[in-house]
């Protein structure tokens, strides 16, 4: 995955943080995504279609997935209930909604979200695409993004001929 | 003046009911999809501004708003959406919606697209 694709991605977080959890949040050195750590999380997952394809990823240890959604209506949650899932589910929906208009030229379509918890699973996807990490921190917590995206072939060989004309 | 907010998430739900609150606006009614917006908007004529998000399960909100105007109806429409592509806005507008908020917003955004169609009241 080009590490281009990836940048949208971040801005759709900073800005998330930003205006509605009025929070700043500070970016990590991206990597490729490792299996499990252990600590239990609640991931949002949400799949890319169209002249591209991908999965987004939000993954939050409870702990801070509690605080966000909590600042996010101005409650405080002490343990995971439906709201934490539905608002895990949303946040990812904005990051991935809003990172796809920021792709020129192409048209991409979000699927509904679906946010898992606990601490023993691998994401994978068919075509066993790997999945760029983006670590944040926050006053709420830490968090991670993870994205794969592969624009279709078409798609990629016009990108190369606007390089090579450029 | 009573506003629908439609929206698949009872989080977003409550993040806009919030943000009326601060505006003093209390009567609120909610969708959790289209289907179910269409439905209340039909059957109650003191509703003065929908709040619609688009993509839902059961029905979009592009849908719904396509239903609300077969039906004759006028109620402004605001989408509430992450669709923020220029064709999308195009879109909704030409098929009845009346204007268009960009997920993530903060309160003010949703409080100045209030201001504006409190006006027309």
């Amino acid at each position: 995955m080009k590490a281009e694709y990836i940048n949208p991605f971040i801005i759709s977080v900073t800005e998330l943080f930003e205006s509605m959890l009025e929070c700043t949040v500070k970016m990590g050195t991206p990597g490729i995504a490792a299996h499990d750590d252990g600590v239990p999380d609640i991931i949002g997952v949400i799949g890319l279609s169209g002249t591209a394809q991908g999965t987004v990823a939000l993954k939050l240890p409870v702990k801070t997935a509690l605080k966000v959604v909590g600042q996010m209506v101005g409650t405080k949650f002490k343990s995971v209930d439906s709201s934490i899932i539905d608002g895990i589910g949303e946040l990812v929906n904005i990051i991935a909604g809003n990172a796809k208009g920021r792709f020129e030229g192409h048209k991409i379509s979000v699927s509904l979200p679906t946010v898992v918890r606990g601490n023993i699973y691998t994401l994978n996807n068919i075509e066993n695409a790997i999945y760029l990490s983006v670590p944040f921190e926050s006053k709420l917590g830490n968090f991670s993004l993870l994205v794969t995206f592969k624009p279709n072939e078409i798609m990629e060989k016009e990108a190369v001929h606007a390089d090579s004309h450029s | 003046m009573r506003i629908l907010i439609v929206d698949d998430s009872q989080i977003m739900r409550k993040i806009i009911t919030g943000a009326l609150k601060q505006q003093g606006i209390k009567d609120v009614v909610e969708a959790s999809n289209g289907l179910e917006a269409v439905k209340l908007v039909t059957a109650d004529s003191e509703i003065g501004l929908v709040l619609m998000d688009w993509n839902m399960p059961t029905m979009s909100g592009l849908e719904a708003v396509k239903n609300i105007r077969a039906e004759g109806i006028t109620t402004p429409i605001v989408m509430v959406t992450t669709e923020s592509e220029k064709e999308k806005v195009i879109e909704a507008i030409k098929n009845g919606a009346n204007d268009y908020l960009v997920k993530p917003f903060n309160p003010k955004d949703i409080q100045a697209k209030l201001e504006k169609f409190l006006q027309k009241v």
